[in-house]
């Protein structure tokens, strides 16, 4: 059931009126089954991966919770980290493994192959891994108690908004807050409908009118014009932005709705004057988790400087890997690796550390140019090789002018990008709904029309599945 | 306190209802027309109907696909139309269609329109499992969209939030294996399998033996073709075609039209000679079964199931209704003399 469907416009209104019509303490039961159902409108079954997820990490916590010592705890939380980066593996990343070790063997001269499965890959399992993972670290280092209630803890692990493609939270910030008896708030519903509407403009109005001009320019790039490339290359940088913000901007109003906040993941991240401030931009939810349970536990940078710069690059390298099993994804991981130690290199030697006022003329250069060099990695993310990237920078290196397939971008959809982009602007210290709180009622308004009539006059209709599903 | 809330309420529910009220007027008068061009394009084809049309023929692929030997390549539809020369009678023909998709072209004829009567291709396979779960299907439901009789505002909502039944080649390919195990097959005589999957899987193991007792694997898949084609039987409460149909005839006797459904000409013959009795068993227990349901519905239906050869179908190594010249002739001809029960007047016989 994606966000941007009939099926969800009548599934998330149904629950949250029953929400606040059911007693506050069978809540859980009312969300649990959503989301259980939410996640099982993709495939049923794999819905058993989520169920052995949670039972693992709840026993896990239980036990965790009842021992004193951390070394006692140990073999829970390995059981733990087994089992969930286990699926994940198996999923995820085992036809990858087998690929390389099958090329690898057939290189030194082994005979036979190891085979390789067709399973569908379950929608949001590196999400809810990550999430719950999160817990199981958290009880074993002490930070968090372990949860007694499993149906609570089910819920954390599944509550529907962001099981499939998050915000990634934490057990201390969501479970207290599904256990809180919320009273229906005005405030939540207006500001909660404010994030749908602004998430669904971007997503469908955006994202899924870009989306077809880069698939296209990227299934045969040597049929347009270098410049035609390079608008692709430029258009995907936007299309998996409002995508990916689009769908975490609905999952932010839609649990809203319910009294919950959830973790803000995004916050114009092209307005970041370096690599660094990117990430804490950008995807926030997985920055964040890869800071705490990563490059922290690596020793962070209180260590050896060569340590250090290990340690940047491993964070970056498994954050490549997590988007996805191929190459390319960790060639993109670790060019952002290196792009974040040269410019701290280069801020240090060439003393480039001063700061610059929002939106003044500094910023905005360098924003220019943490744009075109992120712009330049999705080429990686967005190729299915490097063979693919390559060829993609061999096209516009070339200068090729010949044209024989037109692009045809409408009018409507440079406009509506446009506002987008100004729009994005404006976001860069506060969210859509704090934004247009304190606006005049007819340009609020005025901004509600022209996102809804965006929405349903020029959404895309092609069925395009939100991109980070896939991860 | 209370009365300033609730004035705040109606106010803003007011601006909704004035919002949403000018952008359907904007979207209708300035930017609904490209998106049906864009999307709907199917709705040209009613659009071509002229007002003083007579007869309007509804058909898919079997209306005009002509073989290549034809001397005269023209669809049945000009066929009938040669035998009433006097009347204006006009196609409106999509491939891949069925009645899903002739209800709702049928709904958009203007209520100007003169038309008297209405002749639809009723076309046994698009009652089996694998058409009604069909690949294409996906695509021709997006395109009657727009087509829906709401505002069009609330018609592009509809369409942007993907308000029809989206699925993948492999979900529908497991739907329809789902019912092919599912519908139980009942004959009045012993038969030794109990759904086509089974029956269809005894036909692939069992196989079919050319002049030198060896497998012809050919003829083994077509006849699986013409089990998974044909072994069904409708049920009228559940089959969707059904439906379909049977809101065509609603619609017909609330806009006066005379409705003959056309059912098209199988390879019965065929069909006989690779799998044998039992499937065309099936098949005239089907038949039986739409004449004597829509014709208790007052609806003239016209019997062409077994009127064509096998010589006269041109795919002879798949399950269609394409047929040669002759073949087409025949299917007109047969309909142009039910025909001259409306319109005993008009008809000339010329002679096909």
């Amino acid at each position: 059931m994606l966000f941007n469907t009939i099926d969800f416009a009548i599934f998330l209104p149904a629950v949250v009126l029953i929400y606040y019509l059911i007693p506050a303490k069978f809540r859980w039961v009312l969300l649990l089954a959503a989301s259980y159902y939410f996640y099982m409108s993709w495939k049923v079954e794999y819905i058993l991966l989520i169920v052995v997820s949670t039972l693992v990490d709840y026993f896990s916590g239980i036990r965790m919770g009842k021992l004193e010592e951390r070394r006692s705890r140990l073999p829970w939380l390995i059981l733990s980290l087994c089992i969930n980066l286990g699926l994940l593996f198996s999923f995820k990343y085992f036809n990858f493994a087998t690929e390389n070790l099958n090329v690898l063997f057939s290189k030194v001269g082994l005979a036979g192959k190891i085979p390789m499965h067709e399973l569908l890959l379950p929608v949001g399992i590196s999400f809810y891994t990550f999430q719950t993972l999160s817990y199981s670290i958290d009880v074993y280092l002490g930070r968090q108690k372990a949860e007694k209630h499993l149906g609570y803890f089910a819920l954390y692990v599944s509550f529907f908004p962001q099981l499939v493609a998050g915000p990634i939270e934490r057990y201390s910030r969501l479970a207290p807050q599904l256990r809180e008896r919320h009273i229906f708030s005005y405030d939540n519903l207006v500001n909660g409908l404010r994030l749908i509407l602004y998430g669904l403009f971007i997503k469908m109005v955006i994202a899924d009118n870009i989306s077809p001009i880069v698939d296209q320019i990227y299934a045969n790039p040597e049929n347009f014009a270098s410049g035609h490339v390079l608008t692709g290359i430029f258009l995907y940088s936007f299309q998996i932005y409002s995508d990916f913000f689009g769908y975490s901007t609905i999952a932010i109003g839609s649990a809203l709705l319910l009294g919950v906040r959830i973790m803000d993941n995004f916050k114009s991240p092209y307005l970041a004057k370096n690599i660094s401030e990117f990430w804490q931009r950008w995807h926030i939810s997985l920055s964040t988790w890869f800071r705490d349970y990563l490059y922290f536990p690596l020793g962070g940078n209180r260590v050896s400087k060569y340590r250090w710069v290990l340690n940047i690059l491993v964070v970056f390298l498994v954050s490549g890997l997590w988007h996805g099993a191929n190459w390319t994804f960790i060639i993109w991981g670790l060019l952002f690796g290196l792009i974040y130690l040269i410019e701290h290199v280069a801020n240090k030697s060439l003393n480039l550390q001063k700061e610059h006022s929002a939106y003044s003329a500094g910023h905005l250069l360098l924003a220019l140019k943490t744009f075109f060099l992120v712009t330049i990695l999705w080429v990686f993310f967005r190729s299915q090789s490097f063979g693919d990237a390559m060829h993609i920078f061999k096209l516009i290196v070339q200068n090729a002018p010949s044209d024989p397939q037109q692009l045809m971008i409408p009018l409507s959809t440079w406009i509506f990008l446009l506002l987008f982009i100004v729009s994005d602007v404006f976001l860069y210290k506060r969210r859509f709904d704090s934004w247009v709180a304190g606006m005049h009622f007819v340009l609020r308004w005025t901004i509600y029309g022209v996102l809804l009539f965006g929405i349903v006059a020029f959404a895309g209709v092609e069925n395009f599945p939100f991109i980070y599903f896939q991860f | 306190m209370f009365r300033e809330k609730w004035t705040n309420i109606a106010i803003r529910i007011l601006s909704l209802v004035l919002l949403f009220s000018g952008m359907n007027l904007l979207y209708k008068h300035v930017f609904f027309e490209k998106d049906l061009q864009k999307y709907s394009s199917i709705i040209n084809l009613v659009r071509d109907i002229p007002a003083e049309a007579d007869i309007i023929y509804l058909g898919e692929s079997s209306n005009n696909t002509a073989r290549e030997d034809d001397l005269d390549k023209r669809k049945i539809s000009d066929f009938i139309g040669d035998y009433y020369p006097g009347l204006a009678l006009y196609d409106l023909t999509k491939p891949a269609a069925h009645a899903g998709v002739f209800k709702v072209l049928l709904q958009q004829m203007p209520e100007e329109n003169e038309v008297e009567t209405v002749i639809v291709t009723l076309t046994l396979r698009s009652f089996n499992a694998q058409w009604i779960h069909s690949p294409l299907e996906t695509s021709l439901q997006k395109s009657l969209v727009l087509l829906k009789p709401y505002p069009p505002l609330f018609n592009r909502f509809l369409l942007s939030f993907k308000a029809y039944e989206i699925k993948t080649k492999e979900e529908r390919e497991r739907d329809f294996k789902k019912q092919w195990v599912e519908d139980k097959l009942q004959f009045p005589y012993e038969f030794p399998h109990k759904d086509v999957k089974k029956w269809n899987r005894w036909m692939a193991y069992t196989g079919i033996m050319d002049e030198q007792g060896e497998l012809d694997r050919a003829q083994t898949e077509l006849a699986c073709h013409y089990i998974k084609a044909y072994g069904f039987q409708i049920d009228t409460l559940e089959n969707p075609r059904i439906a379909d149909f049977d809101a065509i005839v609603e619609l017909a006797r609330d806009r006066g039209w005379k409705l003959m459904f056309n059912l098209m000409a199988e390879n019965m013959e065929k069909a006989e000679s690779l799998v044998g009795e039992d499937v065309i068993f099936l098949m005239n227990q089907n038949r039986e079964l739409l004449e004597h349901y829509y014709g208790s519905k007052g609806v003239m239906v016209v019997d062409n199931l077994s009127c064509v050869e096998d010589q006269f179908f041109i795919d002879q190594t798949w399950t269609t209704e394409h047929y040669a010249e002759r073949g087409r002739k025949t299917i007109a001809k047969r309909v142009a003399a039910e025909l001259q029960t409306w319109y005993p007047e008009e008809y000339k016989d010329v002679g096909y």
